[in-house]
């Protein structure tokens, strides 16, 4: 048999690095790096969380530092939008008047060089020719009200100039002439509150009853569980809306509504978790190894529980938004003058004919919100399962 | 010597994932004869399991068969399409499956599951599939097997459900039976039980098969002949009787360390082996088993040994096979009686 | 199998009553009591309302009338509408509310699962990322942003539709399509999901061991399975369409149920507002029950998991 021939040096013994086997292995991560580094290659779940950051930023201090507040009526100012175009009109002696139309109550507003909002131009309103005339100096704009036109003293119409940001009211302002950053912001506020307090009370409700039952096991268990199964077959939305009816709307009132009643689903999940749990053969050896309850509970089963509810917690938040929105919407959230998410879209339906624009920044606070907090949570989801790890 | 049913050469299969490609069979070679029982041994993760399942195209999306050929009865597996592979599947070959739990569908009655085999390769109809079915059942010793027929698989226990799989995977008299851990799920007495009439039944019906453990203990109790494998390869073939009386390789005596010898009586140590499988991302360049090995010496670490032949039917690969190589007792030196 | 059945029943008919009591008791809870504080209302409806309730009664008196009541299928006068029964207010609104509701769920079905399906062969490739995507939007833009969208464009920009009202059969497109959009997207997530899972399964392998053919595998063995999950969210199904059916008839000024619930709350008509969540209530209960019943046919482990 002819062989390969091997060098003599080579038959000595390999050098035997301690623990050689071992260091040729991957470099194995923990749990959590593991989890923190799928998270954090997850794009759309770093941008949702990106924006909530942004959201949460904005809702604690953009009404500290806004000119506006959410009350403030000017009935003079209402209905103006975000964006507009100018008109420029000159008079005889020279000086020019910037203002822009706005078509859905038929007003022209005065408008300074760098895009404020000057005041209300009055006019002369004609009832019989459906028509209104403005007097700049000596020049007269006349207002067509049928064909939504400018003309000119002769005839001429006014050509429109260029697009102008409204820098008074950069969101524009409602129906009651309220500033709509203002009011957003301080929905964000409302919203995010009631989202955040609520969320925690279902959390605490949900941890006790689920802790309680799973811990405890056998009979109690049993009891605890047949009532939670029965509470969750009830509609519970409808019984949001009826405490509501019971303590009159208003903040803590939303509060308490959404609070008190999605708990449900958290105590099924910290009851499965420790159910589980406590079958694990970790934990019987820690106990072997004379682990205390205090211990057993924090050391090991509180990490290895907390992935689910987490993710429970994630996806709370936005039904929370969504209900308490949904409550505003048919009037039964916080009150006016007040503003949530939900109000302020219910208030842009209210003028949807004539200023549909309004609904666009509520509606996208709102969606947008929606999407961030699915993103962070599908993301957490999928980083938490440890069948996806590779 | 008869033609080889199968005959493999040189599989290699890999997975590719997020975090690379992971080889886990890196070039494998056996033949199984007509009515033989090849027993493949080899620790989680030695590529035992992948090898059968690319034989058969199972593999899960992310897995490829990279190059080799398998042919059973003249045909190349790796070559036909999936049409051909189907008709294959099931009636040439059958298989069973580790978990009976979940192995079996929970939503339908185990007949449904036996009589959809049959009828999907014989031109039978509902009602002799239904009589072929029990005659299966009883075969495999299922009690009132018309009966049972009927039952969902959760109605069984964990040794009937592995009989259920095996009277499916028997239903068209399979020339070749690959058994996947057939009994590691199972408890001891069911698991003597299971191999007692899994090795019966080879005997009655002449199939081949293929029987994948990381038990040695059934290999011996069952197999003609066993592989063991490391790290995606074989590293060592050998007839069974001889390979539990003259282990030539320092892994398989490594093997036969690790597990208790009730027989002996006297209490000796067990001796585990240190260390672990190597990561098949980077599979190391020499022999896998060299980071572990109490006998490596430089040349295992710079090269892969061949398969040397160290008796008729017994092959090994180690480099102490080498005419020049250093003499170690047991492996290419006779223990001194 | 029996015993599961009565089970579910009983399970039904104890949840019902709990509701009823609940219902009952938080509309009494109201400060100063549902009934008495209102200055506006007629002296005989007072004694109307007196005579059917017995107002003066001790409450747990007025609480055992009220369930004789039920038990005839009798939700007593409205508070508000003179003259009114609550009976005859969800008479008026069921059609409207029944046609729109039960569209809605045949979209969610019938559109969902196979958009989940579709998401779920094609895994990764464009036609799941494109269900994905707008499932997700379906998931994250509230109801009525969806509704008050699609009203300012189909309706009143375009002029394809009917901006209120089902009188013209087109009418139906827009208060059907932002009902059943979340739940849409939700099935559609969860059909592929739970697809993808069942796909992953050991038996998924012994069926192509076995060599079957794909379509054979895919669906008797893949979507029967994967489909379990599915049927068990029909019950919150139903009950989000009722809620949602809130919004959706005012902002498109549907005479149905949902519209005489959310009037009946800012007019404090607590007789009809109890008896409208009663109703609602059993409406799904029945639901659940039927879904129970779909599970035991998809599902044989529940007989025994369940009995026992």
């Amino acid at each position: 048999m002819s062989d390969i021939h091997v060098a003599p040096e080579m038959w000595k013994p390999a050098a035997r690095i301690a623990g050689a086997a071992e260091q040729i292995a991957a470099p194995s991560l923990t749990y959590w790096q593991d989890v923190r580094q799928r998270l954090w290659r997850n794009r759309p779940a770093m941008l949702g969380l990106g924006f909530i950051i942004v959201l949460v930023i904005a809702a604690i201090f953009g009404p500290m530092v806004s000119r506006h507040n959410y009350y403030d009526q000017d009935l003079k100012l209402s209905n103006i939008p975000p964006v507009f175009q100018v008109y420029e009109v000159t008079d005889e002696s020279g000086a020019t008047t910037r203002f822009f139309f706005n078509s859905g109550n038929l007003n022209l507003y005065e408008v300074t060089d760098d895009g404020r909002i000057a005041g209300l131009i009055r006019g002369k309103k004609d009832l019989l020719k459906k028509q209104t005339v403005f007097a700049f100096g000596d020049v007269e704009v006349t207002l067509n009200a049928a064909t939504q036109t400018l003309t000119r003293g002769g005839g001429v119409v006014l050509a429109a100039g260029g697009w102008q940001w409204n820098m008074s009211n950069l969101f524009g302002t409602d129906q009651l002439g309220r500033d709509v950053l203002a009011r957003q912001l301080y929905g964000a506020r409302i919203s995010l509150t009631v989202a955040l307090v609520a969320t925690l009370v279902n959390f605490f409700i949900g941890v006790f009853y689920g802790g309680i039952a799973g811990y405890l096991g056998g009979r109690v268990d049993t009891l605890m569980m047949r009532v939670v199964e029965v509470i969750s077959t009830i509609p519970l939305t409808l019984y949001v809306i009826l405490i509501m009816v019971v303590f009159n709307s208003g903040f803590f009132s939303v509060i308490i509504a959404i609070g008190s009643v999605y708990w449900v689903d958290m105590a099924r999940i910290v009851r499965g978790q420790i159910l589980t749990l406590k079958q694990q053969d970790y934990v019987a050896a820690a106990r072997t190894m004379g682990a205390s309850t205090g211990r057993i509970l924090t050391r090991h089963l509180l990490p290895n529980s907390i992935g689910p509810i987490l993710v429970a917690l994630t996806m709370l938040i936005p039904s929370a938004i969504f209900i308490e929105s949904f409550m505003s919407f048919i009037g039964l959230g916080v009150t006016p003058p007040e503003a949530s998410w939900g109000t302020l879209t219910s208030e842009a339906v209210e003028t949807l004919r004539a200023y549909p624009y309004q609904m666009f920044f509520p509606a996208a606070a709102i969606s947008l919100t929606m999407f961030a907090f699915n993103f962070l949570g599908d993301g957490l989801r999928d980083a938490l399962d440890p069948r996806l790890r590779t | 010597m008869s033609q080889p049913l199968l005959s493999v050469r040189d599989l290699r299969t890999s997975f590719f994932t997020s975090r690379g490609e992971v080889q886990a069979v890196r070039g494998v070679s056996f033949e199984l004869r007509p009515g033989e029982i090849l027993g493949i041994v080899g620790e989680s993760g030695s590529g035992k399991s992948i090898t059968c399942m690319s034989l058969l195209g199972l593999l899960k999306s992310n897995g490829k068969v990279i190059a080799g050929s398998a042919l059973f009865e003249g045909e190349d597996l790796l070559q036909l399409d999936d049409r051909d592979l189907r008709r294959l599947r099931g009636d040439e070959i059958g298989m069973i499956f580790q978990d009976p739990m979940t192995s079996l569908n929970p939503t339908l009655t185990v007949g449904e599951q036996v009589i959809e085999t049959i009828l999907r390769h014989r031109r039978i109809s509902r009602a002799a599939a239904r009589q072929r079915a029990t005659e299966l059942f009883e075969l495999v010793r299922i009690p009132s097997a018309a009966k049972r027929l009927r039952s969902y698989p959760h109605e069984f226990s964990g040794g009937m459900r592995q009989r259920v799989m095996i009277a499916m995977a028997l239903s068209c008299d399979p020339k070749l039976l690959i058994a996947d851990e057939p009994t590691t799920a199972l408890d001891v007495t069911i698991q003597r039980q299971i191999l007692a009439l899994l090795r019966e039944l080879q005997s009655r019906l002449g199939m081949a098969v293929i029987l994948i453990t990381h038990d040695l203990g059934v290999i011996a109790e069952t197999a003609d002949r066993v592989l063991v494998m490391y790290g995606g390869m074989v590293m060592e073939e050998a007839p069974v009787r001889r390979m539990f009386a003259r282990p030539s390789h320092p892994y398989t005596r490594g093997l036969l360390a690790s597990i208790p010898d009730l027989r002996d009586g006297t209490h000796q140590r067990l001796t585990p082996i240190p260390g672990s499988p190597p990561d098949m991302r980077r599979p190391p360049a020499g022999c896998p088993f060299a980071p572990r090995c109490r006998n490596a010496m430089a040349q295992c670490v710079k090269a892969l040994p061949p398969i040397y032949e160290v008796d008729a039917g017994h092959g090994s690969r180690c480099w102490l096979h080498h005419a020049e190589a250093p003499r170690v007792e047991g492996i290419n030196e006779l223990v001194p009686a | 199998m029996t015993a599961y059945v009565l089970q579910r029943l009983a399970l039904m008919l104890v949840t019902l009553f709990a509701i009823i009591t609940l219902t009952f008791f938080l509309m009494h809870a109201v400060p100063g009591g549902p009934f008495v504080s209102d200055k506006m209302m007629a002296p005989e409806i007072q004694a109307a309302i007196n005579a059917k309730y017995h107002l003066d009664d001790p409450i747990w008196v007025q609480y055992l009338n009220y369930l004789r009541g039920i038990a005839t299928f009798d939700l007593g006068p409205s508070f508000k509408y003179a003259g009114m029964s609550v009976n005859e207010i969800i008479a008026q609104g069921l059609p409207t509310t029944l046609k729109v509701g039960v569209l809605a769920l045949i979209c969610v079905v019938s559109l969902g699962v196979p958009l989940g399906i579709v998401a779920a062969l094609n895994r990764n490739r464009w036609p799941d990322t494109l269900v994905m995507v707008i499932a997700t939007i379906g998931v994250a833009v509230p109801s009525y942003v969806i509704a008050t969208v699609a009203l300012y464009f189909f309706a009143l920009r375009l002029g394809w539709v009917p901006t209120f009202g089902l009188d013209d059969w087109r009418g139906y497109f827009l208060p059907v399509f932002a009902l059943s959009g979340f739940w849409i997207s939700f099935i559609a997530r969860l059909a592929r999901s739970s697809l993808l899972e069942t796909l992953q399964m050991d038996y998924m392998t012994t069926a192509k061991a076995k060599g079957l053919k794909p379509g054979q595998i895919l669906f008797k063995h893949g979507l029967r399975n994967s489909l379990i999950p599915v049927v068990t969210v029909l019950g919150p199904v139903v009950a989000n369409l009722i809620t949602g059916s809130f919004v959706i008839e005012q902002i498109f000024a549907l005479p149905g149920i949902g519209r005489h619930f959310v009037l009946s709350i800012t007019n404090r008509d607590y007789t009809a507002i109890m008896g409208i969540t009663i109703f609602y209530a059993a409406v799904l209960m029945v639901m659940i029950f039927i879904v129970d019943m779909l599970y035991l046919v998809l599902d044989p482990r529940i007989k025994y998991r369940e009995a026992r």
